[in-house]
């Protein structure tokens, strides 16, 4: 089996794999939120724009996004000759389209009376938004959000081949050094889950307990 | 009635796809009077208070609001909206508001009041529905009854000068509906001016001023309760009132 001293070496790995995917998470939230409104509130010129982005960072494998920032712009855009920055953007960018899916479907869940009875206030489109959909969307988005969080910190992996020293490539270098095949990446891999687990966990039941306070849908 | 006409449809057509859900209906509303529309379902009734309520834009036809051509130019129609009040069939309180909350939100946000004044104001509708002790309740912990009263509260509370409702009782049961229908009663001896979509007899016996009747898309006849209950002019409309009546064993 692997000794402390390796399984330590290993945790050396977290720092990596948990700044890429949350700084991702962020940078996904900031281009997710307003990618959603352009979908479903601007012309359909601008709207169908947004819908590209989404089918293209869903289409595409996020190791090629990956290597196309990387290899890619890095050529020409010298923040991206990181490899740790490449990677961040990869799941930044692919995430906006993911969170976007997420808040689209949360957004189109409030019923479309509480939109008739806001409007009949004389709020306005924008004040519709603000005070009546997007608290709703939020808790209704929750567990998307967890899974997502889950999915980034899963796929931040895919920066090893990058050479960023994550959780993975530690693991890897573990069974270079040791000749052992399984225990590095069991070890990994449980790493992983305790990441992975709580956060989609905890975000899953707030939304259910908030959902079940509020009766929503 | 001889008072101000506060809203006014002229020949109000609306269609979806190919379907003609109204086709050309005339209607008017005097301030103080209490007007309720009856007829089938599927005669266009909700339909035309969608259309009076500036929810959606008829297909052709002009509106009135106090006079004014509301689609003609270009007026504000928000602050129109927040003049004409509306309660709905479904009830559709802000799920993610307390009913204080509900109540408060135009008076904040349209009416642009502070909070402590938006907060009375709140308070003292709540208190004419007779809900004040339910204020900080969410809609998910209250009766549809109740619901629907923080509804009434909410639409009473931006001072209408007219307050449209689309059948607020027909989701409810029998009890919950007459809660509903005393305040309602209430409201309309006050004097506020309302157009009610409803199949609550004794109501619009109590207290409408003239009750019309609606089938296919179209006003087919109005007249005072004490005609249009027991002597309606039109054929359709005494078969469908025997029928209704017969309901509530006659009256």
């Amino acid at each position: 089996m692997i000794s402390t001293s390796d399984f330590i070496f290993l945790l050396r790995g977290v720092p990596a794999t948990l700044s890429i995917s949350f700084i991702a998470f962020i940078i996904g939230f900031a281009i997710g939120i307003p990618l959603t409104m352009v979908r479903l509130y601007t012309p359909r010129i601008y709207a169908s724009m947004a819908n590209a982005y989404v089918k293209v960072f869903l289409g595409v494998p996020v190791l090629v996004i990956m290597l196309f920032f990387y290899f890619g712009l890095g050529k020409y855009l010298p923040p991206f000759r990181s490899p740790y920055m490449s990677a961040i953007a990869a799941l930044g960018f692919r995430s906006g389209a993911y969170q976007s899916q997420i808040f689209k479907s949360a957004m189109n869940s409030v019923p479309r009376d509480q939109i008739l009875a806001a409007r009949s206030l004389g709020l306005t489109k924008t004040q519709i938004i603000r005070y009546i959909i997007l608290p709703q969307a939020f808790i209704v988005a929750l567990p998307g959000l967890g899974s997502e969080i889950a999915l980034l910190i899963k796929d931040s992996a895919y920066s090893f081949i990058l050479g960023v020293l994550d959780i993975t490539m530690h693991a890897d270098i573990l069974r270079r050094a040791h000749k052992l095949f399984l225990a590095p990446y069991l070890a990994g891999a449980l790493l992983y889950i305790m990441m992975t687990f709580p956060i989609a966990n905890y975000l899953d039941r707030l939304g259910s307990r908030l959902k079940d306070r509020y009766g929503l849908r | 009635m001889s008072g101000e006409i506060i809203l006014e449809g002229k020949g109000l057509w609306k269609r979806y796809g190919s379907l003609d859900v109204l086709k050309g209906v005339d209607i008017s509303v005097r301030k103080g009077e209490t007007k309720v529309i009856i007829g089938p379902s599927g005669s266009g009734k909700s339909t035309l208070l969608r259309i009076l309520g500036l929810l959606e834009p008829p297909t052709k036809g002009e509106i009135y609001f106090r006079g004014e051509n509301v689609y003609a130019g270009n007026l504000n129609l928000n602050r129109i909206r927040a003049k004409i009040g509306f309660v709905f069939q479904e009830p559709s309180l802000f799920r993610h508001l307390t009913a204080l909350g509900n109540v408060k939100l135009g008076l904040k946000h349209v009416l642009k009041m502070k909070d402590e004044e938006a907060e009375k104001k709140a308070m003292e509708m709540l208190r004419l529905v007779h809900l004040e002790e339910w204020a900080d309740h969410y809609p998910a912990q209250l009766s549809g009854g109740q619901q629907q009263r923080v509804g009434i509260a909410r639409a009473l509370a931006m001072d209408p000068d007219i307050i449209l409702f689309d059948e607020p009782t027909a989701s409810l049961d029998i009890e919950l509906t007459w809660e509903v229908i005393e305040v309602m009663e209430e409201l309309a001896r006050k004097g506020i001016t309302m157009l009610v979509v409803t199949h609550e007899i004794p109501f619009a016996k109590e207290v409408a001023d003239e009750i019309c009747f609606m089938e296919e898309g179209l006003i087919k006849e109005c007249a005072p309760p004490e005609i249009m209950l027991r002597n309606p002019k039109t054929p359709r409309a005494r078969s469908f009132l025997k029928r209704l009546l017969g309901a509530y064993g006659g009256i």
